[in-house]
């Protein structure tokens, strides 16, 4: 499958539209982001399948921030799936990254990542290779629906309780770009102690996740504790839009509702 | 606005299994002293018909 990726990429290379590509590279049996300056790289792109498709990914558009603040002036691609480029539209709307300086290359998710993430839409519209898979619905969400308001509380602070406060599920979060940090704010959060204050904690993140989440579900894969924080902030997602009429990551020019005081 | 967001935050709390009746929302002015007091009564009153707050009990054990 990557090597309509790699010929796209290649000829944005060689005809010098961007200056580098952010991808995945796999050497020794090990995936990893990489920057690929010289199209003779691209023999060793990968697009993160290990033992199975999408096993292997980052947060790819986190380096590009970090990236793009040090080159302003360049212009870098990205390797793009439907959840990155649902952050790469809010990221543009919150003035973390210059859409002029960023061409996405589009890769579709198989079935079965789709399926594993109950992807809402598991392609970007960028696409270059890969299927245009289905929308997947949340069998996880639905499942928690199902139960009793005292059923849920024992489900939820089970799965909290575990939490051992590494802040994983924060740090790998290609949407936390926040100097400032609430779950680390003392007076909303005791510090030194494990688990931290529940469901306090696990809600003030879900909360700020409203206008940030785009369902790529690495917090979830990042968290020591499997914590099912991607089913939570599914949640927080389906009420945003009952409630609010707001999708995050579809639209370049709607801004998070939360973003807006008063109104 | 400060409405949807109590609809969104009592529609959290009840995904998190705790009673969204437990938070209230209401527009007084501060020339309606009677409909301030009437609001919080009753809101006492149907806190305490609610019953102890299960995430106290989880402090206290």
């Amino acid at each position: 499958m990557s090597q309509k990726i790699r010929q796209y990429v290649h000829q944005l290379l060689s005809e010098g539209k961007i200056k580098a590509f952010l991808g995945l590279r796999e050497e020794n049996g090990h995936i990893m982001p990489h920057l690929f300056c010289e199209p003779q790289e691209l023999e060793q792109i990968s697009l993160g399948d290990r033992k199975e498709p999408g096993d292997a990914r980052y947060p790819l558009n986190q380096l590009l921030i970090r990236l793009a603040r040090e080159h302003p002036d360049d212009t870098f691609a990205v390797l793009t799936r439907g959840c990155d480029e649902r952050g790469l539209k809010e990221l543009f709307k919150w003035n973390q990254l210059n859409e002029e300086r960023v061409v996405p290359v589009g890769v579709g998710c198989p079935d079965d990542l789709a399926r594993a993430c109950e992807c809402e839409k598991p392609f970007p519209d960028c696409l270059i290779d890969g299927p245009q898979g289905q929308k997947a619905d949340s069998e996880k969400v639905a499942r928690i629906d199902g139960m009793d308001l005292e059923g849920r509380l024992k489900f939820w602070m089970g799965e909290f309780d575990r939490c051992i406060k590494c802040f994983g599920c924060r740090n790998v979060c290609p949407m936390c770009f926040c100097n400032e940090c609430s779950i680390e704010e003392e007076s909303l959060v005791g510090k030194g102690e494990i688990p931290p204050d529940n469901p306090t904690f696990h809600l003030i993140r879900a909360v700020h996740m409203v206008g940030r989440c785009i369902d790529c579900g690495l917090c979830e894969e990042a968290c020591p504790a499997d914590i099912p924080l991607r089913t939570l902030y599914k949640k927080v997602a389906d009420i945003v839009s009952e409630e609010l009429g707001y999708r995050t990551g579809y639209s370049i020019e709607e801004k998070s509702p939360f973003n807006i005081i008063g109104g | 606005m400060a409405e949807k967001r109590m609809t969104f935050l009592k529609k959290l709390m009840e995904f998190c299994g705790i009673n969204p009746d437990r938070l209230r929302v209401r527009w007084v002015s501060s020339s309606e002293a009677s409909e301030f007091v009437e609001e919080i009564s009753t809101f006492v009153e149907d806190i305490k018909k609610t019953g102890p707050n299960p995430l106290k009990a989880k402090e206290a054990a």
